[in-house]
């Protein structure tokens, strides 16, 4: 099927995008690597899959399409062209070679205070610009993360992004892979604002800590188990009208954790990381700080300063960095 | 293995036993390493340095120089004391060398007399050596050890004074919490006073109640706040490390932080109301389930508002140029 694709590519305009490697396959699309014709631009084309819907095209491409082409900010992918060949939708996508789950993961790498704080500090500012869009992103976690060559944090997949629509439109509660997933989404709130993206970014600051998923939870109900044990339980106390949410349950009440408590969990954190992670974390979406105040708040400004895009690790320069790294361990 | 526990738990020179004297102690001289008791050591070295009492070792010990073993294993202990007596005369660092290869041959030359030490290989021809290149650096040695004794006081001074801070705060946390409860307890006996004893309606008496203790709470959280900032304030000002912190802050650039890199536009074209006359959103915004779900009519103004006046103030023909 490529192969046909990539006659039909050239048949009709003059080519301008080289497929040259297939890199991945999802449910719904298949990734290339290659080339932008004219500039050597190295791009990535995914190729949406047709026919797995009847009734057209499938949604995520859609609003992958819609919300891409509007955003613009150097910590947003970027979206360079769309077009169709044999009744394939292609988008053209900037090349960007790794992401922050394969660096978390990647334990050869030690992560320096200030580059966790560089990397949170691109995540919130791309965020912070389709917030201020009205777009919700509705998938943050470090597999969406993706590095740019120069090390910038690109934020990727919009494929379950939505516009904060109408006050009385419904929203879908089953969205955010479940680790990263807010407790009003797991409650089944159907209201619910860009205090979500701002729940899995603070998961994935803890996340960044620990070099380990903070909550993994092994199902929807173990999610709700596993969230609470490390937060807490609500109540109506600490978060009025929680149990008029759709599928509240309060199964089992566990305390919140003292501030001594987390201390120890984030035994690396400084006071102001673990403050501003803390209000990031609040169980209570009308609690939780917003991209404005996460930015402005004062751990950007306390030292180490975030490491300059350019200096973080790099998964691609592994091999030669642990090279130097051997060469200068000392005898 | 039965005989190797027992001589360890016994003075080879007294033959005292630990099980019957639970208290004795072992000691050891770094010259001939041989296990000899406290009082023993006591007995024999006090009128001043006398041969080892074991047999066929006769080496002069001084009693100044009997220490404890440390390691079970008595390799280990004798390869430590020998790392230390070497790192105290050739104590170089880093920073001593122009590049790195420097220092590597530096680090591969002291292991080897190290090495040549422990495993008896060219001892005499090593200590000679040795004791040449003390000789030879006698003036640099000692200025290498006050550089490195000022930076580690500094650092030691730095925790101390850390954990003093630390200990401050959870005291005076610890005894503001106390106060507290003994607080909520008085404030519930009056409460229980009240509502036995006054005619006034009991809810109005428990809303009366509620708000003064909130009130209490959140005055006690500001008093909590200051105290720190003030301990911390206090800490800054006495710290040994703050120079050097000082410094590593003139290294930083001189451009001031940006959180949005200019990217945000701080003029603001209306001022939002308190009440709006809709009473769609007025209805939702008495739904609990919005309202659990974070959802708040301000935000859906304040939306309505941002987009009626986006990109005012935006010349795209002066961008494009």
């Amino acid at each position: 099927m490529s192969s046909s694709v990539a006659t039909a590519l050239s048949a009709p305009v003059p080519q301008r995008y080289l497929k040259e490697k297939k890199v991945g396959e999802g449910t719904y699309a298949v990734v290339y690597l290659g080339k932008q014709v004219d500039t050597r631009r190295r791009i990535a084309i995914k190729e949406i899959k047709t026919g797995l819907f009847k009734d057209g095209l499938d949604m995520s491409a859609l609003r992958e399409v819609k919300y891409l082409q509007e955003l613009k900010h150097p910590n947003v992918i970027e979206l360079i062209d769309v077009f169709l060949s044999s009744n394939n939708l292609n988008l053209v996508l900037e090349f960007l070679p790794a992401d922050l789950e394969v660096l978390i993961k990647d334990t050869s790498i030690v992560f320096k205070s200030a580059d966790i704080k560089s990397w949170l500090l691109m995540t919130l500012r791309g965020i912070h610009h389709c917030h201020r869009n009205f777009i919700l992103h509705r998938d943050l976690k470090p597999n969406n993360l993706l590095i740019a060559p120069d090390g910038q944090l690109k934020i990727a997949d919009f494929g379950l992004a939505r516009s904060l629509g109408n006050a009385n439109e419904d929203l879908s509660a089953n969205v955010v892979t479940r680790w990263y997933r807010a407790p009003e989404l797991l409650f089944g709130a159907k209201h619910y604002t860009a205090a979500i993206d701002i729940w899995s970014i603070g998961i994935i600051f803890a996340e960044l800590m620990l070099r380990t998923p903070y909550l993994p939870g092994k199902d929807d109900l173990d999610q709700l188990d596993v969230t609470f044990r490390a937060l807490g339980t609500p109540t109506e106390q600490i978060w009025p009208n929680v149990s008029s949410l759709p599928v509240y349950n309060a199964l089992k009440v566990y305390a919140p954790p003292s501030k001594q408590e987390l201390r120890q969990r984030f035994s690396a954190a400084t006071e102001k990381a673990l403050d501003l992670m803390i209000s990031m974390t609040q169980l209570d979406p009308s609690r939780r700080c917003d991209l404005v105040k996460a930015l402005l708040h004062e751990y950007f400004i306390e030292l180490p300063l975030p490491t300059p895009p350019e200096e973080l690790p790099k998964k691609t320069e592994k091999k030669d960095k642990e090279e130097s790294e051997s060469k200068r361990r000392k005898i | 293995m039965i005989d190797d526990e027992r001589s360890r738990d016994m003075c080879p020179i007294c033959k005292t036993d630990r099980y019957l004297s639970p208290n004795m102690n072992f000691l050891i001289n770094p010259e001939c390493y041989h296990n000899i008791c406290e009082s023993c050591v006591d007995r024999i070295f006090s009128l001043g340095p006398a041969p080892c009492p074991y047999p066929k070792c006769g080496k002069i010990l001084r009693k100044n120089k009997f220490k404890k073993q440390v390691f079970d294993d008595l390799k280990i202990e004798k390869e430590v004391d020998l790392r230390r007596r070497i790192s105290a005369i050739y104590n170089k660092t880093e920073d001593d060398f122009d590049d790195l290869k420097e220092y590597n041959l530096y680090l591969e030359h002291v292991e080897t007399l190290v090495f040549n030490l422990i495993n008896g290989v060219d001892v005499e021809a090593t200590e000679q050596e040795i004791k040449k290149y003390e000789q030879d650096h006698k003036i640099d040695i000692l200025e290498i050890n006050m550089r490195e004794s000022q930076k580690t006081s500094d650092l030691e001074k730095y925790q101390e004074a850390m954990e003093r801070m630390k200990q401050e705060k959870l005291k005076i946390q610890h005894q503001m919490e106390l106060e507290d409860l003994e607080y909520q307890k008085q404030q519930k006996q009056s409460l229980l006073d009240r509502l036995s004893s006054s005619n006034i309606d009991s809810d109005e008496i428990i809303a009366q109640n509620n708000s003064r203790v909130n009130k209490r709470l959140s005055m006690r959280k500001q008093q909590l706040q200051q105290i720190t900032s003030q301990l911390e304030q206090q800490f800054e000002n006495t710290n040994p490390l703050a120079q050097h912190a000082k410094a590593l802050a003139a290294e930083m650039p001189k451009t001031p932080f940006t959180p949005f890199q200019g990217d945000r536009d701080l003029t603001s074209y209306y001022t939002l109301d308190n009440q709006y006359n809709e009473p769609h959103l007025a209805k939702l915004a008495k739904d609990k389930e919005y309202l659990g779900a974070g959802w708040r009519p301000e935000a859906v103004y304040e939306r309505a508002l941002d987009q009626a006046f986006m990109g005012l103030g935006c010349l795209v023909q002066r961008e494009k140029a």
